[in-house]
């Protein structure tokens, strides 16, 4: 970390959401040498499952079972929306990259499909997403068929009740049962935490003892299910065991976050940024930005006395207003780190519906910057604020995406067609203007 | 590269064998250690009296100052702790012209440029892998060696400055410099317990031995350390069984690994 | 005073000197120092010891400790390293204040059975005197003034009986050496002489060629004496002296140190005649000297016998370990042993830190000492606690570096010592704050942990300023990376709150519940939460900061409570 200080980065990220981590790790797959500045704590990542587009339009709550069905509507209807311009090749390109990225570090997933999938939740709900955790995928097709089936929850462990999610979902899927064991090891403990089980599920020993109180239990399950817990960076190990001391499929329900499979990814994706050698800088924030003809300067809070980081391309990936990079002041949204213009209502007053649980969502639900089609976030006169700077992920205008359900697939489509810009803008020489 | 040794309170009494060795491939690796009178780095009052540590730490880094030389520790508490001081020192001006006074009656002055490394980033950064990878000639292929990163070189990285505290690659690399091979094990990053080791004996053990199973159950023949406390604590933990998992200081494979005598690296043989 | 009350006054000083040392050396096997001492009856110590002396007088590892003892207590070969001007101090003291007491103090004994023709004012002996005894006043100044030098860490600690011995050898000195300056210059003693030599066979005329001769060679003050006398009277005085004298005076400049003093007193000579004062000083002289005899045993000049034995007790337990009783009776032994040199202080590792929290009890000689206090008034007298207290931070700041006792020029076991002075302060109450949070719950000690008059920004910067911990939002991460939570196994074992839940105490405005908590003084500061905090939250430093906060607030209840 020492020598970082005078070396010129081909790309400085700021952000360590799903948007901040899916730009580094496909600029450094492009060997770009990249640096990535900020806080990704483990909450940004959800349940580790990724959407591309479940939701369209949202007034409606239209659900699709096949997400590029969805984009092509959503194309149609707003043009301006950040996915709308990031093509379906770009886009299964990108998840197919995402995800063999984490396989490699250990996450694996299940194959992609095309198709969205529904996930059964801790809350007995479903959920309908694209990319499934290798551990959940099992969960999926019991979903559709519902045969008899298992849940097993811990003691002590007040994220995930099976009992709960049988008695919401148990009408529509009569085969379903719930159990309560005892974590090995915890036995003596009041309150746990799905975390602290999964490393500990990770030693063998732990591993059986639990798979030795469940067996007895099993009864005429054709499948297991367990909250999420099954292992932290060893989830693929874990799993795969406990299928075969069991000898029935197992799989994992996700819990709320701060969840172990949003841990999981949280950790896979530090992995990978690792290997593709990204430089990091955690638990710091950039406080200022400047640009010279063809370099930016990032100004850090990480040391007194200050630092900086020199790159020759910025991506903005510092999400909304819980990520930071949007703040609601008097009457106005501004962007936090370089004050860019910021698409919004023209007024407070205009920023939500009148209905707050309207299904329509608020107009300051898609407050963000405009960009170009490289995503390069506009100034005022409407060209691009620097040629180098660039915006991926939430911060972007014109997306609800908690309510279109395409979180991750903004994150990781922008984040590539982003990328890729950046790759073509550096090799080609400057153009004039 | 020349650097003022501060060995601390731990290795002089309970384990000479790290200064030898790190002495001795340091002296072969061309890096000049000189010795100067330090003291405690305030880690026994660290928990209790702010000020008294940051004094403690604050005189060591003044005298290393005064010599114009930047401060080598093998130890990562005291790194820790040196480097917390200057931290501390940087954001609080209270507490700056406290100690400031302090130092003057002794006739020092407050550190303005020191600064702080551990053993392995002088290894990874100054010296440099390639150095290293050339001066190795008896290479330990075929040892699966497990990394003990160690919480205070580690974190807060942003005090530390060590490595990418989330997944850091500075000492595998370090590893795989001599030759063996580094495992990956999920509980690298955790902590020894020896900290907890007179406040929570029980606590302590525990956190001990999931590391020592963790690193046997991901095929490694041997820990290795870069810390008294932590080397310690895995000797400790394991004394009385009969199939320990050996422990070894950084600078003892290292040694080995570049053909020193065992005796000069404080092994037997 | 007559032959025979000086002979009952050194026999008393004697039968005195006898019985203290009995007292001393019988605490070597009386004093119990540590818990594990405690259980081991006088009998078995007893045993030990004398088990161990007699196989030791018959082993094979004699001379390897004679060399020792020669090479470490004599020669003090490292007080030579760390200390030269102490070190030449104490070798001139000994050297000197040997040579006196062989020489001068036991001439009757000694010199004058083995030199025939000794006499005190004769050349050697009387150049020789001068020489012994300014080398020993001579050691006396340096040791003091190296001795000021060392102290700039802090004073050595000191027992009452360590000033006596300088006290007492330095009136000897001054005493002896005023004494001979007196007798030199002193016409009274003249006349006494003649009167002895003589008797009446002196005529007028020769008495006043000698007074003239002694005059100008020997330096006597007479009241009438000439200033510029004749040559022939001089001449006649000295061939008198030749005859009549000579024989048992050498000329006065061989003490080169009481000479000059005589020639300083010059006038004020003769009054102190008047008051006998030749007689007053002998009395000084030698009631100081029986003085230091009587007292001995109390004294520095006790080393001479401990550190020998401490040797030998070493070089024993260098081959075998030495049983139970043997180490109880070494820890008693190494209070007597200790020379209070402050070596141990000056290389002391976190005499830093006793400098600044202004601490002397962290200081190993005066750990040394408390140790000894401690064990001698008992767990049950502990009167002072806010002493106490003072010590206990001493003994539980230590590094365990073990510089002092490498660098103890007695080679004294310190560590052991310190081992078993953390045992002994915590059987009474007074284990190390981490230890003694235990005791009670947390909700306990916020009732009996009132914040101190001044406690704020300057103190707790953290824990006092909202912005540290505000951006919290509780989302558990902190919890989740914690290991001391994870490994919890149930209650009473481990922590009571979590990372998070202390984060919501602060948020709450309830830090007093958070001062005596486990979690708090549990923490391993791993710092994996401050780390991955989202928020940026230094929770590490805060849990550090508030146990600050405990540890200052515990001081001034365990000043309040003394234990039972
Ligand atoms: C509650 C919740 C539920 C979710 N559920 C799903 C789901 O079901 N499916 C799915 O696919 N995805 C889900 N997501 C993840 C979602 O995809 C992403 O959060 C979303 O895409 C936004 O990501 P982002 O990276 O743009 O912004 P954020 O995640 O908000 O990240 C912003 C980053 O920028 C950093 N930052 C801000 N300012 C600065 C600065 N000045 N300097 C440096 N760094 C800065 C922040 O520290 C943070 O790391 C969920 C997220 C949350 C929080
Ligand atoms: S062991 Fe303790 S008392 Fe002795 S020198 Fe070290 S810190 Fe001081
Ligand atoms: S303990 Fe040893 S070093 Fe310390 S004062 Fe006593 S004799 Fe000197
Ligand atoms: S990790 Fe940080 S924000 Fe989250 S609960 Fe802990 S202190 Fe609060
Ligand atoms: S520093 Fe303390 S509170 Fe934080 S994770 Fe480590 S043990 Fe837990």
């Amino acid at each position: 970390m020492n020598g970082n200080r005078t070396r010129l980065f081909d790309v400085a990220v700021i952000g360590a959401g799903m948007a901040g981590m899916a730009t580094s790790l496909f600029a450094a797959r492009r060997d770009l040498s990249c640096v990535q500045v900020g806080n990704g704590g483990g909450i940004l990542f959800a349940s580790g499952l990724l959407d591309l587009l479940g939701v369209h339009p949202v007034a409606d709550r239209r659900r699709w079972d096949c997400p590029f069905e969805a984009l092509s509507s959503l194309r149609r209807d707003l043009p301006d929306h950040p996915l709308a311009r990031v093509g379906d090749d770009a886009l299964r390109a990108a998840f197919e990259a995402f995800v063999s990225e984490l396989g490699a570090v250990g996450l694996p997933y299940a194959p992609l499909d095309g198709a969205n999938h529904p996930v059964l939740t801790s809350i007995g709900t479903v959920k309908t997403t694209y990319a499934v955790p290798r551990s959940m995928m099992a969960g999926v097709e019991m979903m559709r068929s519902r045969p008899s089936c298992l849940l097993v929850d811990f003691r002590g462990l007040r994220e995930f009740s099976a009992r709960q999610v049988v008695a919401k979902i148990g009408a529509d899927w009569p085969g379903l049962h719930s159990v309560r064991v005892e974590f090995p090891g915890f036995e003596a403990v009041s309150e746990l935490y799905a975390a602290h089980l999964a490393r500990a599920i990770e030693s063998a020993a732990t591993r059986d003892s639990v798979a030795e109180r469940v067996r007895p239990l099993l009864g005429d399950a054709t499948a297991v299910g367990f909250p999420a817990v099954l292992g932290l960076s060893r989830s693929g190990e874990v799993h795969e065991r406990l299928q075969q001391s069991l000898g029935l499929p197992v799989f994992e329900i996700p819990t709320m976050p701060t969840s172990v499979p949003g841990l999981r990814l949280k950790d896979a994706m530090e992995a990978a940024l690792a290997a593709w050698r990204v430089v990091r800088h955690v638990q710091a924030k950039v406080t200022k930005v400047s640009f010279d003809d063809d370099v930016a300067t990032l100004s850090l809070d990480d040391v007194p006395g200050g630092q900086t980081i020199r790159a020759r391309s910025v991506v903005l990936a510092t999400g909304r207003f819980t990520g930071g990079g949007l703040s609601a002041g008097r009457g106005h949204v501004s962007e936090r780190v370089l004050d860019l213009p910021v698409h919004q209502p023209g007024t407070r007053g205009e920023w939500h519906r009148r209905d707050f649980l309207d299904p329509a969502g608020h107009p300051v639900n898609r407050a963000g910057l405009a960009t170009d089609g490289d995503f390069r976030p506009l100034s005022a006169d409407g060209r691009p604020a620097w040629h180098r700077l660039f915006a991926t992920g939430s911060i972007l205008a014109h997306q609800d995406w908690m309510r279109e359900k395409c979180g991750s697939g903004l994150a990781i489509g922008t984040a590539w067609t982003a990328v890729e810009a950046i790759s073509r803008g550096l090799q080609a020489p400057r153009k004039a203007g | 590269m020349k650097y003022a040794m501060f060995v601390g309170c731990t290795i002089p009494a309970r384990l000479p064998a790290y200064e030898t060795s790190t002495r001795a491939v340091l002296a072969r690796l061309g890096v000049e250690l000189v010795d100067l009178p330090f003291a405690c780095c305030g880690n026994t009052v660290r928990g209790l009296d702010q000020d008294a540590y940051v004094f403690a730490s604050a005189r060591n880094l003044a005298l290393a100052d005064r010599a114009g030389l930047d401060v080598l520790t093998p130890c990562k508490c005291c790194f820790g702790n040196l480097r917390h001081a200057l931290r501390f020192l940087s954001q609080d001006a209270g507490l700056r012209a406290r100690i400031g006074r302090a130092l003057e009656s002794e006739g020092l002055a407050l550190p303005e440029k020191v600064q702080v490394h551990h053993l392995l980033s002088v290894l990874f950064h100054e010296v440099g892998v390639q150095a290293i990878a050339a001066a190795v000639t008896a290479p330990r292929t075929g040892l699966k060696v497990a990394a003990h990163y160690g919480c205070h070189a580690l974190r807060p990285s942003k005090v530390t400055q060590f490595d990418n505290p989330l997944a850091p690659t500075l000492f595998e690399t370090l590893v795989r410099a001599t030759g063996a091979t580094a495992v990956d094990w999920p509980r690298r990053l955790d902590c020894c317990g020896d900290p907890l080791h007179d406040a929570n004996p029980p606590l302590a053990g525990r956190l001990t031995q999931a590391k020592l199973d963790d690193a046997r159950q991901n095929g490694a023949d041997v820990l290795a350390t870069a810390c008294p406390y932590c080397q310690l604590r895995f000797a400790d933990a394991q004394a009385g069984r009969t199939d320990p998992l050996p422990t070894i200081l950084f600078p003892q494979l290292l040694g080995l690994a570049m053909g020193l005598h065992p005796g000069r690296l404080g092994l037997p043989g | 005073m007559s032959a025979s009350s000086f002979r009952i006054a050194v026999y008393i000083a004697l039968g005195l000197c006898a019985l203290g040392l009995l007292w001393r050396l019988s605490a070597w096997l009386r004093v119990r120092i540590g818990p594990d001492a405690r259980a081991i009856p006088f009998h078995r110590r007893l045993a030990s010891a004398l088990h161990g002396a007699f196989s030791f007088a018959f082993s094979r590892r004699l001379p390897g400790v004679l060399k020792a003892f020669l090479l470490d207590v004599l020669l003090q070969r490292r007080l030579f390293a760390e200390a030269k001007v102490r070190w030449l101090g104490h070798l001139l003291i000994l050297l000197g204040f040997t040579a006196l007491l062989l020489m001068h103090a036991l001439a009757a004994l000694l010199t004058q059975k083995l030199f025939k023709g000794y006499q005190p004012t004769l050349d050697p002996y009387l150049f020789l005197r001068n020489v012994f005894g300014a080398m020993a006043v001579a050691g006396i100044v340096l040791v003091i003034a190296g001795r000021r030098r060392a102290q700039r860490v802090a004073p050595t600690a000191h027992r009452l009986g360590d000033r006596v011995f300088v006290a007492l050898l330095s009136i000897v000195m001054v005493s002896g050496f005023l004494l001979e300056a007196q007798k030199i210059a002193s016409p009274a003693a003249f006349q006494r002489m003649v009167d002895e030599y003589f008797g009446e066979d002196i005529s007028p005329e020769d008495l006043s060629a000698l007074k003239a001769a002694w005059a100008v060679d020997y330096g006597v003050a007479f009241e009438d004496a000439a200033a510029d006398p004749d040559p022939a009277l001089l001449e006649t005085g000295r061939e008198l002296h030749k005859d009549a004298c000579a024989s048992c005076h050498s000329l006065p400049t061989s003490a080169f140190v009481s000479y000059p003093v005589s020639r300083v007193m010059g006038p004020a000579v003769r009054p102190l005649d008047d008051v006998d004062a030749a007689k007053w000083l002998w009395y000084l002289h030698v009631f100081a000297c029986l003085l230091g005899l009587a007292v001995l045993p109390f004294t520095r000049l006790f080393h001479a016998i401990s550190d020998p034995v401490s040797l030998l007790v070493n070089g024993a337990a260098s081959s075998r370990p030495l049983s139970d009783a043997g180490r109880a009776s070494r820890r008693a032994l190494a209070i007597d042993a200790c020379v209070r040199c402050g070596l141990c202080d000056t290389r002391c590792s976190v005499a830093p830190i006793a400098r600044f929290m202004n601490n002397a009890s962290l200081l190993p000689s005066h750990k040394l000492l408390s140790t000894f206090r401690f064990a001698r008034e008992g767990r049950g007298r502990l009167r002072d606690g806010a002493r106490y207290d003072r010590i206990a931070e001493g003994a539980f700041l230590c590094s365990s570096c073990g510089r002092c006792t490498e660098r103890c020029p007695v080679g004294l076991g310190l560590d052991d010592l310190w081992t078993a002075q953390r045992d002994d302060l915590a059987a009474a109450g007074h284990p190390a704050a981490a230890k003694w949070v235990q005791s009670r719950t947390a909700s306990e000690w916020a009732d009996l942990l009132p914040a101190p008059p001044g406690e704020g920004p300057a103190v707790a910067p953290l824990s006092s300023d909202r912005r540290t911990f505000s951006p919290c939002v509780q989302c558990q991460t902190c919890t989740n990376v914690c290991p001391v939570v994870a490994h919890t196994a149930g209650a009473g074992d481990g922590v009571d709150l979590t990372p998070q839940k202390v984060m919501n105490l602060l948020r709450l405005g309830m830090v007093d519940l958070a001062l005596g908590s486990r979690m708090v003084w549990d923490c391993a500061t791993c710092y994996q939460c401050q780390e991955h905090c989202p928020e940026g939250i230094r929770v590490t430093d805060v849990m550090l900061e508030l146990r600050q906060s405990a540890y200052r607030r515990l001081a001034t209840v365990r000043d309040r409570r003394r234990p039972e």
